[in-house]
């Protein structure tokens, strides 16, 4: 045990993803050691992040406004919505610059070890949009993990009924990794191969 | 293939070891616990990316430290392949081939094939299915990297199914459920057809290992499958058997809280003379079709892979009487070896001799 204040952080930051107690006794220590100035504007940058971004009431990207730039932005397809696991994979497809629609995230992919399952993500909402935005092709762009495929198996299962062509995307990505892996080519490639489920 | 330098970073007990085996034969001296099984098991590690021993990563670590490195040189042909894996005390381990991730982790299985001899080699035929259909897994792991990346789909699969289960018996949601049935019956029927393609192409060497090490008659693998009785080679036709399988048992699958049909329940035998060595066979012709299983296994990588494997024989001369060592030894020595012994005296094998004692070799 440490000292209240630094075992307190200590506790918060071994929460995070990918954070064991470890590295997490480690980034305390660290933020101890360095100038105050740099430890509060860490403080401060998260403070001013959760009171001004929020997740956009239509897709659940991140946006300062009530729907994100790319919802509001009257030249994107409509018809057609690209599912992804987490708000960061947003700007990788983008990259691509292939797809033309909008996005929905997830927040996550099925995972029954972890207690994810459909009713812990925005599935339902996804469901909801495909019937009211007149919505013909979702593209399942889920991580290449067994979790991933499963999640998109699932929402093909889910939204086949309402007779909208549901898609994933290519083979070819590098296999139990998130989407980032893949350069942009690559990613392109799987994009453009995309095959109904 | 041969293993030209080997590093260790707290691994076991090497605080840092830096080992330059030699091309040929090596055999590791040193008393009980002086750590000559943890240099095998580090180079072990290199071609299967875990131990020999089934211990999970974090027992590799030395005492008090943060992470342990296994870093190695790999000659084979005319380039040199370095591998390097990372194994932190928390968060994921970290592999790099010549200094980048490979594409996948069994990407690395073709860099450094390796096969080992243990003492309890024996357990492959006495013990239940799961020790063969380890074996069968691993050699196809070896053999093929996307057999490996199959097999550990279909175990993060399994093991999501069963979670599920688990949570939620009776009343567990069936549409969640179809979707994992189908995830699990697309990598289970890969792992048959890997299975059953190993089996098919091992046969002949298995047979020519057997009579080598002086065993008469012949043995057979066969592998029983509970959910697929036809046996068409067709991965579309497995895949539906299993799924239908699956479907099938889900009312005991929901009782039980587990998955009850699949590869993870099949039932691979070897036949000697048509008879089940595990019940049949006499102690000393078990222990030769196991000899011959490490052989057969050799020689179908150095077949397969046109390079010979490396070779790790941990303490296995005690295990075996005069006669059957003087056949093995002419069949593996040509190759790169590495043999434990806590004895300096009466091995039936020459080569260069390496003492081991408190963290170093020399
Ligand atoms: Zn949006």
């Amino acid at each position: 045990m440490f000292e209240p204040p630094v075992q307190r952080l200590i506790d918060e930051l071994s929460r995070l993803p990918g954070v064991g107690q470890k590295s997490a006794q480690r980034l305390a220590f660290h933020l101890l050691n360095v100038e105050e100035a740099d430890a509060r504007r860490l403080a401060d940058s998260i403070t001013e992040m959760r009171s001004t971004v929020r997740l956009c009431n239509r897709c659940f990207n991140a946006t300062a406004d009530a729907e994100c730039t790319i919802c509001v932005d009257t030249r994107r397809d409509t018809s057609s919505i690209c599912v992804v696991e987490r708000a960061q994979d947003i700007p990788v497809i983008e990259r691509t610059q292939l797809f033309k629609g909008r996005y929905h995230v997830l927040g996550g992919a099925m995972s029954p070890i972890a207690g994810i399952g459909p009713e812990q993500l925005r599935m339902s909402e996804l469901e909801a949009r495909v019937g009211a935005e007149g919505v013909t092709e979702v593209i399942a762009a889920t991580n290449p993990t067994v979790e991933g495929d499963t999640t998109a198996m699932y929402i093909a299962q889910l939204l086949k009924p309402l007779g909208v062509k549901v898609t994933k995307l290519a083979s070819g990505l590098p296999v139990g990794g998130d989407l980032d892996y893949a350069d942009e080519v690559t990613l392109g490639r799987a994009l453009a191969g995309r095959q109904e489920l | 293939m041969h293993l030209t330098w080997l590093e260790l970073v707290n691994f076991r007990p090497y605080e840092a070891l830096r080992f330059e085996p030699t091309e040929g034969v090596n055999i590791l001296v040193g008393e009980n616990g002086a750590g000559k099984t943890s240099v095998l098991e580090a180079i072990g590690y290199l071609g299967m990316m875990r131990s020999f021993r089934g211990v999970p990563d974090r027992a590799l670590i030395r005492e008090g430290s943060a992470s342990a490195v296994i870093r190695g040189g790999i000659a084979g042909g005319a380039s040199e392949t370095t591998v390097e894996v990372e194994l932190p005390s928390d968060g994921r381990r970290t592999v790099l081939v010549n200094g980048k991730r490979p594409r996948r982790v069994h990407d690395t299985f073709l860099s450094v094939p390796v096969v080992v001899f243990l003492p309890d080699d024996l357990d492959v035929i006495k013990r239940g299915p799961r020790v063969r259909r380890e074996y069968l897994d691993d050699l196809a792991a070896t053999l093929w990297p996307q057999a490996g990346q199959d097999l550990t789909e279909y175990d993060r699969a399994l093991r999501q199914r069963n979670a599920l289960l688990r949570q939620g018996g009776r009343e567990t949601d069936t549409g969640t459920l179809d979707v994992w049935d189908g995830r699990v019956a697309v990598a289970g029927a890969k792992v048959l057809l890997h299975r059953r393609t190993l089996a098919v192409a091992l046969q002949t060497h298995l047979h020519h290992a057997y009579k080598e090490v002086g065993g008469s008659g012949s043995v057979h693998w066969m592998y029983r499958s509970t959910w697929d009785s036809h046996s068409a080679g067709d991965i579309e036709a497995l895949r539906v058997a299993l799924a239908e399988a699956l479907v099938e048992s889900r009312p005991r699958d929901m009782d039980v809280r587990t998955t009850t049909v699949g590869p993870h329940r099949d039932e691979p035998d070897l036949l000697l003379d048509g008879r089940p060595t595990r019940t049949e066979a006499s102690q000393g012709e078990q222990r030769t079709v196991a000899l011959a299983l490490r052989i057969g296994a050799y020689r179908l990588i150095e077949d397969v892979r046109d390079q010979k494997p490396i070779l790790l024989l941990d303490d296995v001369f005690s295990e075996l009487d005069k006669e059957r060592a003087r056949r093995v030894v002419p069949l593996i020595e040509n190759g790169q070896v590495f043999v434990t012994t806590a004895r300096d005296d009466e091995l039936p094998i020459r080569g260069r001799r390496w003492s081991v004692s408190e963290g170093s070799v020399s």
